[in-house]
């Protein structure tokens, strides 16, 4: 794929929600900040949040620190966020997940109401992915495929699991689900030929382009703007969705006029360069913005979906 | 290969500044290495901001000359204070620590190096010439095949533990058990947290390998600085035959090559780990051996059959990472983040896109390992002095890095507290002969035997005849059977355990 069309496509996001430029007067640091990432090292949501970091640098002119509390998936550090001092020192660039799921199957300590939400800059990527060379090109001929013959799928979270469970019972396969273990265990068990076809975090951004493997859906409610000849799995005909964006946390309690600072970072941050060129060309996620608002009103949209998923 | 590529490469590979990176990546690999408590990953993740204002070329160079340092290092904390730096390196202080005891630490550290040198040496040349044509093998080894493996590795390595065998079973066991801790891969649900969301990831593997090796061992040294004062620590007596010889060498050489064989083996296998190879290899080389009963009282072998596979496991983790994109550890999944924070993606796309970088690269981890000898050597001389610190000066210290290390994980109190509960369950563990290292690779098996065994269940849908196509999988299942039984059998017959090895 062009590179040029991608950095094009993901300056259109960019553009299309373009506000003015930081107010003069509007929260500023006054000491060095600390960005919590609820994942490990070299993942693509450190890996984005490490530039984001140099990024907001340069908007706040204090030095930002990177701290790495990793651990279900992103639920520690939402934990350890609980106790942060809500002065805008300490922030996260967090995962939806750790608040649109986890909380639905393990018991924790937080809720969507403890945090405050600043903003989001990148959208998630989760879709279905077949090896290069399966007999199947397209999400119809695995279902095609897959009436005729008994099918494994590598699954990741049990919400991926159970959305296919359903297609399975709806297109009457005979399917059985293989743990993973985490992103990077898809990749052997593709490539290897021991899976048909698997769930993808955005691992595909690696091997679709080598012909390893090949995209047939997305989870997401909208097309990937790096594949947008691959659908939905909504567009397919089964009623399933499942989102995640990256977005700014802060403390509970955080005053207004520091949301607004950060809403306005995140606004100048899908706009520079250098974060736009890490998420897009080398983690190939879309850059999206959504306000703080919007982004509240996402998380508790994607928790309802996907407690009514997770409900049966 | 393309020789145009090659030659800018090694032009890249000889500049000053790639001098500086790689040999600034190998001390500071190296330093954090002797240091109990300081751990390969802790490292990588810190010095990876530091990398942003590097070339590609040199940022990675200096990121895998600090993994190789690292498993150098650690080899010397492990041989002067019985405390080892990585979990990797604790095969190489069952003989290292009993031979520096016994008035001969420079042989020990000499003999630690250059294994770990020539391993590294040979790994990377295994690496240049095998990663992208034979990457693809490693596929070949499924979750079957991995399950299989696992097991023979659980059983054999149960076998070094000395003791009684039913000590080693409880040993083991209660390293199953803790390894089962953490949330469901498939479900999601956690099990065995008890509400603590720290736990959800598992026991923290840090707070369990710090707490049994290192800091538990400073508390048995405090012990006999208190009752058994004479006989505690390293003497560096200047003693002129204390250094390696010709016939020494000699002798280990074939360990040498074992080891290195066996720790590419393991590392181009994603996910089995240094500590895995390391151990492997001491154990081969104990069966290899005329007379078993002299390891595990300072065999030079010994040392020479850990340390070069520790070090051969790191290179070789990067054969599926170039070859596949898939790393082999955690330290080459960290790499992965370091690439593409210099926009390059790694996996089978760097040799089509990027060449040049790649044959750099090479070339910078060839002057990795030849100025981690130089180093070593340099640095053995330094580190050896330690042992002319009281050891009521060396104790504390080793305690405060352990702490910090532990700090540094971002887990809190609550990893502290994790970490002293492993540091006093090894303490009792040392002090009524249960293995801790049947306990601490059990634990860090498990998790992974596991997921593949389940994933194998699951994928046969219940059906054994599966197995007759898999012929990997079937011959190390005969492994591990025939290793069990002779376990058996010798416990059996003899009222000893296997191996002679003793629990500490």
């Amino acid at each position: 794929m062009n590179r040029r069309a991608l950095i094009a496509a993901a300056a259109a996001f960019g553009t299309l929600v373009a506000a003015p430029a930081a107010l003069a007067d509007e929260w500023r640091p006054t000491q060095p900040m600390t960005m919590v990432i609820g994942f490990a090292p070299g993942g693509s949501t450190d890996i984005q949040g490490r530039v984001l970091a140099r990024t907001l640098e340069e908007y706040f002119g204090q030095p930002v620190n990177v701290v790495n509390q990793p651990g279900g998936g992103g639920a520690v550090a939402l934990t350890r966020f609980l106790n942060a001092e809500p002065d805008g020192h300490t922030f996260m660039f967090g995962v939806m997940l750790g608040l649109t799921f986890s909380p639905i199957v393990s018991p924790v300590e937080y809720e969507i109401d403890d945090f405050r939400y600043a903003g989001t800059l990148v959208g998630g990527q989760f879709g279905v992915i077949a090896a290069g060379d399966a007999p199947y090109q397209s999400f119809e001929e695995l279902i095609a495929y897959g009436k005729e013959n008994p099918m494994t799928y590598a699954q990741q979270l049990p919400m991926d699991q159970a959305i296919m469970q359903r297609i399975a019972e709806q297109e009457g396969l005979d399917l059985a689900f293989v743990p993973t273990g985490g992103g990077g265990g898809v990749a052997p068990l593709l490539l290897g030929g021991e899976v048909d076809f698997a769930f993808s975090g955005g691992i595909h951004s690696q091997y679709v382009p080598t012909g390893d493997m090949n995209i047939l859906a997305f989870f997401t409610r909208d097309r990937s703007p790096f594949y947008p000849d691959v659908p939905t799995l909504v567009e397919l005909g089964y009623p399933y969705a499942m989102d995640d964006f990256r977005s700014f946390f802060l403390p509970g309690g955080t005053p207004d006029e520091i949301v607004q600072a950060f809403e306005n970072a995140a606004r100048f941050a899908v706009e520079h360069e250098p974060f736009v060129q890490v998420t897009v060309e080398n983690t190939q996620h879309p850059i999206v913005f959504m306000d703080g608002a919007e982004t509240e009103a996402a998380i508790r949209e994607i928790r309802a979906a996907n407690e009514a998923l997770m409900a049966d | 290969m393309d020789l145009s590529a090659v030659g800018a490469a090694a032009a890249e590979a000889l500049t000053l500044a790639s001098f500086i990176g790689i040999g600034g990546g190998v001390l500071l690999g190296y330093v954090v290495g002797v240091i109990p408590g300081l751990s390969r990953s802790v490292a990588i993740s810190i010095a990876i901001p530091m990398t942003f204002y590097m070339s590609p070329y040199i940022a990675i160079s200096f990121l895998i000359g600090l993994s190789k340092g690292t498993a150098a290092g650690s080899a010397v904390s492990a041989i002067l204070l019985n405390a080892p730096g990585e979990a990797s390196s604790a095969a190489t202080a069952l003989d290292g620590y009993p031979m520096a005891k016994a008035g001969k630490p420079k042989t020990a550290l000499q003999i630690g190096l250059i294994a770990s040198v020539i391993g590294d040496i040979l790994a990377t040349i295994i690496l240049i010439f095998v990663a992208i044509p034979f990457a693809r093998v490693a596929l070949m080894f499924g979750p079957y095949e991995m399950a299989a493996i696992l097991a023979f590795a659980l059983v054999f390595i149960a076998g070094l533990s000395g003791g009684n065998i039913f000590k080693g079973l409880a040993a083991g066991g209660l390293g199953i058990f803790l390894g089962t801790i953490g949330l469901d891969n498939q479900t999601g649900l956690p099990r065995l947290t008890f509400g603590y969301t720290e736990l959800m990831d598992g026991m923290p593997l840090i707070a369990v390998a710090i707490g049994t090796l290192a800091l538990s061992e400073m508390f048995v040294q405090s012990e006999k600085l208190r009752y058994d004062r004479a006989n505690m620590s390293v003497q560096l007596k200047n003693d002129p035959n204390d250094h390696v010889t010709m016939p020494i060498l000699r002798r280990i050489m074939p360990t040498i090559l074992r080891g290195t064989g066996v720790g590419t083996f393991v590392g181009a296998l994603p996910g089995l780990g240094p500590s895995v190879g390391s151990f492997m290899s001491y154990g081969m080389a104990q069966r290899a051996a005329k007379d078993p009963s002299t390891f595990g009282k300072g065999e030079p072998k010994g040392i020479a059959a850990s340390e070069s596979a520790d070090n051969a496991v790191i290179p070789a983790a990067l054969i599926p990472l170039f070859g596949l994109g898939i790393p082999g550890n955690v330290s080459a999944a960290l790499l992965i983040g370091a690439f593409a924070i210099h926009g390059i993606t790694v996996g089978p796309l760097l040799l089509r896109d990027n060449p040049e970088l790649l044959y750099s690269i090479f070339a910078g981890m060839i002057l990795a390992s030849i100025i981690m000898l130089a180093l070593g050597w340099f640095g053995l001389m330094v580190f050896a002095q330690i042992t002319k610190v009281p050891p009521h000066v060396v104790i504390p210290i080793v305690i405060f890095f352990c702490l910090a290390g532990m700090m540094l994980q971002g887990y809190g109190t609550f990893g502290l507290v994790i970490l002293i509960a492993f540091a006093v369950l090894g303490y009792l563990m040392k002090k009524y002969d249960y293995s801790f290292v049947t306990f601490l690779v059990a634990f860090i098996i498990t998790p992974m035997l596991e997921l593949n065994l389940r994933q194998s269940i699951i994928l046969s849908r219940g059906n054994w005849e599966i197995l007759l196509n898999r012929p990997i999988a079937l011959f190390f299942i005969a492994c591990t059977a025939l290793a069990l039984v002779m376990l058996i059998l010798r416990t059996v017959r003899t009222g000893k355990p296997a191996a002679n090895a003793p629990a500490d």
